[in-house]
């Protein structure tokens, strides 16, 4: 439905976004993921239409909108301040494009009040200035005024980077479940690993400015397809052909550059393991996480992270 | 204002609205209020006569008393800048000094005030330049060979024999002031006064702990709040009285009249000058908001040479003195040039509403720029993406932001210019005196009580005006009012 075509994006000499390429099919949740500064957000107000490509084309539905302005575009943004008007209401936020696209006043009462329902709002909190509004309902009034005018795309520049560990946690539950009620393509931008794979259908992994994998949630965290990616999106045990060797493990054709990564919580260890692969070790650091231990372990001479439920019936210390 | 603001003391809200009175009761105002109050016939000099017979009635004039009278006059500079300074110091640092076992002399000498040394250095220097160029003070409290700077070039540029003259000191003027500007921006690059601090707490006052300073500390205070309160309630009371108790400066109950009132609201001559203050004041401050809300817009959304040269061009008007300023304006358009479609500015109406509007440039184009600065320009994008065109979301969006900086700024300029003198002596049409010009002449002995009175009932005007503007713009009175009358209804209701 969207495709982007070896785009270019400039700021005057420095190239932010040298040659992209990639596709967003219809009604699917699309994460751009990446560290600060890879280009995500570029290539997301190039979308919204902010930002021109100095090369390439953007299509959606088949027609080009490179060069289209904003407004015909039919893309709803959700910025990362919100961007919500301070002066207005919460129904003149949602109301104010519906009443430059001069509807009536039946049709726009209709439409903020359907919305309302759908984002949980009630007349009361509609007619509050959005400063007295909470994060949360601010966040769902950001949304409802980018979908008002129904557009074909929703795009949503971190919106969740603002608020706090809990209320982005839930936030993230209810804008999944906007996003299948309202089943708009949706095209969403974080630097959160954990937000991207709860999200999305498909994530793009950027890295200075170009994108390094796409894949579902699963693909990308599992079968990492670059160094970068593996690390980027998780935690990650960095190992030599030569480390392998050491614990037990033969790689066949490997060379002495290649290297292999193991998720922390794929490395388990008890006292009373009887399982295969069993190799003796000893814990040399341990930090505790609540859940889980985030522990240190030496293996004939090569360290390893281990991420391990912690039980009341077997508790582990350093030195063991 | 240190003592006040850094020190705990008793009756803070009753000292700091006196500290406050130069802000709505100013300039040509105040020195005919301090005249009336300590001059040669004034309220407290006879006062003073009566407790000590052998000190001299003319005990206030010369350098003194326009010392005197500047000092307090200028505590308006120091409410402005120095308290939001004051207020921006990190509290922690002082607990910190503290708490690493700092005395609170120390703190106060290695903490606080170099924090403040900026604004301190700033204050100093803005009130070295009003000192340098006031008019009113020294020429009406200063006596007859009391000369300053400003009362010369005005001298001179009466006579055109010696507008040259007058125009070489006012030059000297400008190149003083360059000079301290330069002292202020050198001393603001050489240090780090900014908070580094991640999350800041207000500054609680310190109390001084020993006893004997502590009644010293409150003695002073408060004898400088009576000194600011006392021109004002006299000028209020006798603003009241009839013609004799204006002249015998004595006091009874049945001395009270509502006849200057009547007077300067029903009599032309007497109500003209004021209303051509309002006319004045009100016209330039729309204008310049106006003219600055456009050029500071434009000079945000477009960083070029052009729009640099533009911001220096609006920032002159405040590196130049006033006088400067009005010296030239007199010279430049004393003859048809073709900026002004060929005809003379000088002597007209017009020239003193270009004056106007020109000082209040810089302050109001700083502050817009700064409004501008604050608003999120996601909100724009926001717009924009909703389909709204530039100049509607504009409008709709951007201007409510920046609207209450909008109506502070109309409100300052509208107070500053009302009863402005030092401009408006250099540069005012005989047909439309302003009010701070009529009270300047009604101050002179010639005029006699008539004079005095109609200046009194001047003053209270022009003072409540100032106080209501900035009640109801500056200060939100409205909301204040309003949440005021919501307690009432509730305790009613209860």
């Amino acid at each position: 439905m969207i495709t982007f075509k070896n785009i270019e994006i400039k700021y005057d000499d420095f190239v932010a976004v040298p040659n992209l390429s990639f596709a967003v099919n219809e009604g699917e949740f699309f994460t751009l993921l990446g560290p600060s500064g890879c280009g995500k957000t570029t290539t997301l107000r190039a979308l919204a239409g902010f930002l021109k490509p100095t090369q390439g084309s953007i299509e959606i539905a088949g027609v080009d909108i490179t060069a289209m302005p904003i407004d015909e575009r039919q893309v709803g943004m959700v910025f990362q301040s919100y961007a919500l008007f301070p002066t207005m209401s919460a129904y003149d936020n949602i109301a104010f494009g519906l009443k430059i696209a001069k509807k009536s006043k039946a049709e726009i009462d209709t439409r903020v009040l359907e919305l309302a329902k759908m984002i949980d709002l009630t007349p009361e909190q509609l007619a509050k200035n959005v400063a007295n509004l909470s994060g949360g309902q601010q966040q769902r009034v950001a949304i409802a005024r980018a979908l008002a005018k129904k557009p074909k795309i929703l795009v949503m520049d971190e919106p969740l980077s603002n608020l706090d560990a809990k209320l982005r946690k839930s936030l993230r539950k209810e804008i999944k479940e906007f996003q299948k009620s309202f089943g708009i393509t949706t095209v969403y931008v974080t630097h959160d690993q954990e937000e991207a794979l709860m999200l999305s259908d498909r994530i793009a992994v950027f890295n200075k400015g170009q994108i390094e994998q796409i894949g579902r949630p699963q693909q990308i965290y599992n079968e990492s397809a670059t160094e970068f990616v593996c690390k980027f999106i998780g935690e990650a045990n960095s190992l030599t052909a030569a480390d392998l060797a050491k614990l037990g493990i033969e790689v066949s054709d490997a060379s002495a550059s290649d290297a292999f990564y193991v998720r922390p919580e794929k490395v388990s260890f008890s006292r009373t393991a009887s399982a295969v692969n069993r190799i003796a070790g000893q814990i040399v650091g341990k930090e505790f996480y609540g859940m889980y231990g985030y522990y240190q372990i030496e293996i004939a001479g090569t360290k390893l992270i281990s991420f391990q439920r912690e039980s009341k019936a077997e508790q582990h210390r350093n030195g063991e | 204002m240190l003592f006040l603001e850094y020190f705990k003391l008793k009756g803070k809200q009753f000292l700091t609205l006196c500290y406050m009175i130069p802000l709505v009761f100013g300039g040509i105002m105040l020195s005919n209020g301090y005249l009336f109050t300590y001059g040669k016939r004034g309220f407290v000099t006879r006062f003073l006569i009566g407790h000590f017979p052998n000190l001299p009635a003319d005990w206030f004039g010369g350098f003194g008393a326009v010392l005197f009278l500047m000092t307090f006059a200028c505590t308006a500079h120091y409410m402005i800048f120095f308290r939001n300074a004051f207020k921006s110091i990190d509290f922690q640092t002082v607990e910190a000094a503290r708490g690493l076992g700092a005395s609170d002399f120390k703190i106060l000498t290695k903490v606080v005030l170099p924090a403040l040394k900026p604004i301190l250095l700033t204050c100093i220097i803005l009130l070295f330049q009003t000192g340098l160029m006031a008019m009113a003070a020294p020429l009406m409290v200063g006596g007859r060979r009391f000369e300053t700077i400003g009362p010369l070039i005005l001298t001179f540029t009466q006579r055109p024999a010696s507008r040259m003259l007058a125009a070489v000191l006012s030059l000297f003027l400008g190149v003083f002031q360059l000079g301290l500007l330069f002292v202020i921006q050198r001393n603001e690059r050489r240090g780090n006064y900014l908070s580094i601090s991640k999350v800041k707490t207000t500054i609680e006052p310190t109390r001084i702990k020993q006893p004997l300073l502590n009644l010293g500390a409150h003695v002073v205070a408060y004898l400088f709040a009576l000194i600011n309160l006392l021109p004002l309630v006299v000028v209020v009371l006798f603003s009241f009285t009839d013609f004799k108790t204006i002249s015998t400066r004595e006091l009874h109950l049945n001395s009270f009249s509502l006849e200057n009132y009547q007077r300067v609201l029903t009599d032309r001559s007497a109500y003209h000058p004021f209303l051509t203050s309002v006319v004045y004041a009100g016209l330039a401050a729309i204008a310049a908001v106006a003219l600055m809300t456009i050029a500071a817009r434009i000079i945000f959304k477009y960083r070029n040479r052009l729009t640099t040269v533009l911001e220096f061009l609006l920032y002159l008007p405040w590196i130049l003195p006033g006088l400067m300023f009005a010296l030239g304006l007199v010279l430049a358009y004393s003859r048809p040039r073709w900026i002004v479609f060929g005809h003379p500015l000088t002597g007209t109406l017009v020239i003193m509403l270009v004056a106007y509007i020109v000082v209040m440039l810089p302050n109001t184009f700083r502050f817009l720029k700064a409004a501008y600065f604050s608003v999120d320009t996601n909100l724009e994008d926001a717009a924009k993406n909703l389909g709204a065109k530039p100049i509607y979301s504009f409008v709709k969006i951007v201007l409510p932001i920046i609207l209450p900086t909008i109506l502070a700024m109309l409100a300052l300029n509208f107070n500053g210019k009302l009863g402005d003198y030092d401009l408006s002596v250099f540069l005012y049409n005989p047909i439309a005196k302003p009010v701070g010009v009529v009270i300047r002449s009604n101050s002179n002995p010639e005029y006699g009580v008539d004079g005095i009175a109609i200046n009194f009932v001047y003053s209270v005007i022009l003072m409540v005006i100032n106080a209501l503007v900035l009640f109801f713009v500056y200060a939100d009175g409205k909301t204040k009012i309003k949440q005021l009358f919501k307690k009432e209804n509730k305790k009613s209701g209860e």
